[in-house]
């Protein structure tokens, strides 16, 4: 952890709560979210799909459109709450101060602008100056993301370019503003694992160089190791833990985290019979009484079955499972688990 | 190979008939697959200086890939996208026709077979599908899904016997036979996927090719998945060819490896060799780019350049443009698959010594 610095908080998330009103009724998809990230901090945010992480991506930055709205809580960012600002107010904040990395680049580069196009458009929506000044800064972003030939990069359309450098196009411009916090949903996961590795690579030096917080939105344990300093698990619409990565990946607390673990090809002798979690995750609509997991839980006690467990400190981590409890005298077992 | 490998070999081989020692399940020899990229003849024809000309443009998806299965084992095949994985696997279930090369199996030829005698192969060799959302109809029944293939196969069969079939797959892969008249989108993505191995599974194959399997689906139920395949391989005695991206799959679930680049395969070697020693620098580069969970900080190395497209494919070794160890000879000439302790390897640094 020394590597964060002890300034105040960047950005804290309290009790954050989004529905999704469907014709079968509102739906919750993040229930009690809170964090806090520092200046320059990575957080990576694991979880199956469904779990509610990219709902938590967009509603950092309120992009949360109907059905969906925050229906409680609030996201300070520097001060203010961004869950409650109007959108002329958020887009002083939006891709300035707080940039977004999508999955697929094609979908996120508009295929009829030229690269140099896009990423002047997104200077001068911020900040006044000439034409040719934004361009001297949209060259130098294309080269600290290390694209060959960038010069002639900034006139040519999306389509002429590989998935792998569309999205450091995507990073490039995201880098535009200087911001403080980049959120990178999958950034990886449409792109083949050497490109992956370059990629990740990359965001990884410019957020050390640049000071930048860093929100990995990623369903690949192996990468959030890698890049992250601390790490949140959520399953469905909760974080069930968060710590340091290190000590999440090493020694997990939830039975849902350390099953999500073993589950990994790399955690067995090849050959071997995996370690599978039985069932899979309910379905929002559907969600079972008590703690989430539970069906799927090999360690179920019977407090289980009723309450809601909440996030608790337990050593580095916080952790929310009733094995952890410290009225239970479940701890000695479960370090054995 | 060393001598105890040999003995081993030649207790096993005393257990098997004779046939299946000496020929592979399947043969891929010297296989090419190109596809036109110029439309029809109209769009091909055109006028240069004052004449009719015709020019025609080819996407060479496959350029000479000979490689075998060995009955029983799992060869898997890992290469980036584009690489031709999924076209090989394609020619090998006779959905695409070889533009060159031959396919046997069981030592007959069967890609130039007509579609009546190909039927018996197709029992034998039975397909899975990356998308269970794509790969199963969804206006039928999981039930009449299972069932097509089993009537289709056994014509002589009576109804009861289809259907104790039906169910005796269902069981196989851990969906419970009641829900047989559920339709496909009322299941999860990875029973879905369970479902669509049942009806690999329903013919009783004894090959299989599964295309990404598992890479549609979450971790907690790609493991899930992944163990089914295992046991079923087990219990059935069944080969697989697996073709996938993730090499932390490859490294659990295969035999051996074949590792693909741009149309044409760079090493095959035993799965266990193949992780302690890559050889090609290819290989090399993909084995690095594995994101791994232990705290060794491990340097991923950096491939120059981007995938040259298959349109114009370079001259020499197709990797040479992103190679570290690049040479005028590769430049210029194609390397040939050689043998080294054991692995196959088609690159001339490694064939010179030079890495």
């Amino acid at each position: 952890m020394s590597e964060l610095s002890t300034e105040n908080a960047l950005l804290s998330v309290n009790n954050l709560e989004v529905q999704f009103a469907l014709r079968q009724g509102a739906v919750t998809a993040l229930r009690n979210i809170n964090f806090t990230l520092r200046r320059g901090e990575r957080l990576g945010v694991v979880g199956e799909s469904g779990a509610g992480k990219s709902v938590l991506g967009f509603s950092i930055i309120n992009l949360i459109s109907k059905p969906g709205l925050i229906t409680n809580g609030e996201v300070v960012y520097e001060g203010q709450n961004l869950a409650v600002m109007n959108n002329r107010q958020l887009r002083s904040i939006r891709g300035n101060r707080i940039s977004m990395i999508f999955q697929d680049p094609m979908m996120t580069l508009n295929p009829v602008l030229t690269i140099g196009d896009q990423m002047v458009e997104c200077l001068h929506a911020h900040r006044k100056m000439s034409k040719a000044e934004a361009r001297a800064i949209a060259l130098d972003k294309l080269k600290q993301v290390q694209i060959p030939s960038p010069d002639t990069r900034l006139d040519q359309y999306p389509h002429e370019l590989s998935g792998g450098m569309r999205q450091r196009i995507v990073i490039a411009i995201s880098l535009l503003l200087d911001p403080d916090l980049i959120i990178a949903d999958e950034p990886t996961t449409a792109l083949d694992v050497t490109i992956q590795a370059e990629i990740m690579d990359l965001i990884l030096t410019l957020c050390k160089e640049h000071n930048v917080a860093l929100i990995l939105i990623t369903h690949d344990l192996g990468v959030v190791a890698e890049v992250t300093q601390t790490t949140m698990v959520m399953y469905a619409g909760r974080i069930i833990e968060q710590g340091p990565t290190q000590d999440i990946i090493h020694k997990p607390s939830h039975p849902y985290t350390q099953g999500l673990i073993n589950a990994l090809p790399q955690m067995t002798t090849p050959g071997q019979r995996l370690n599978q979690i039985p069932g899979s995750m309910p379905s929002l609509q559907s969600i079972p009484d008590g703690c989430t997991f539970r069906p799927r839980c090999e360690k179920e006690i019977k407090t289980c079955e009723t309450i809601v467990p909440n996030l608790q400190a337990n050593d580095t981590v916080e952790v929310a499972c009733h094995l952890y409890t410290p009225d239970d005298n479940k701890k000695g077992e479960l370090a054995n688990g | 190979m060393d001598k105890r490998a040999e003995t081993n070999d030649a207790v096993a081989a005393k257990q098997r008939p004779i046939d299946q020692i000496t020929q592979p399940l399947l043969e891929i020899k010297n296989l090419h697959k190109r596809f036109s990229i110029s439309g029809d003849l109209l769009d091909q024809l055109s006028f240069e200086g004052g004449r009719l000309s015709r020019k025609q443009e080819f996407v060479h998806a496959i350029n000479g890939v000979t490689l075998d299965v060995k009955r029983g084992e799992a060869l898997c095949i890992v290469g980036e996208s584009g690489c031709g994985k999924s076209t090989v696997a394609r020619n090998v279930m006779g959905l695409l026709k070889p533009t060159q090369g031959e396919i046997h199996y069981r030592g007959e030829r069967i890609d130039q077979l007509s579609p009546k005698a190909l039927l018996p192969y197709r029992k034998q060799m039975q397909m899975i599908f990356q998308n269970p959302y794509a790969s199963l109809n969804p206006r039928m029944t999981i039930n009449k899904t299972l069932r097509e293939p089993i009537r289709f196969h056994n014509p002589r069969w009576s109804e009861g016997e289809v259907k104790d079939k039906v169910v005796e797959v269902m069981q196989s892969v851990g969906i419970d036979p009641g829900w047989g008249v559920r339709y496909s989108h009322e299941f999860s993505g990875g029973q879905r996927q369970r479902i669509s191995i049942a009806r690999a599974l329903a013919v009783d194959p004894e090959f299989i090719m599964a295309d990404e399997p598992i890479s549609a689906l979450d971790v907690s139920i790609q493991a899930q998945v992944l163990n089914l395949l295992m046991e079923a391989q087990e219990e059935r005695n069944l080969t697989y060819m697996f073709i996938t991206h993730d090499l932390s799959v490859v490294e659990h679930f295969g035999t051996r490896v074949a590792v693909m680049y741009l149309g044409t395969v760079c090493e095959v070697a035993t799965t266990e060799d193949l992780f302690a020693t890559p050889r090609h620098p290819y290989t090399q580069a993909l084995l690095s780019a594995i994101p791994r969970l232990d705290n060794k900080k491990r340097d991923h190395i950096k491939l120059s350049g981007e995938v040259p497209t298959p349109v114009n494919l370079p001259s020499g070794c197709v990797f040479h443009g992103r190679c570290p160890r690049v040479n005028q000879r590769c430049r210029e000439e194609i390397p040939i698959i050689g043998q080294f302790d054991g692995s196959s390897v088609a690159c001339h640094a490694v064939e010179e010594g030079r890495i």
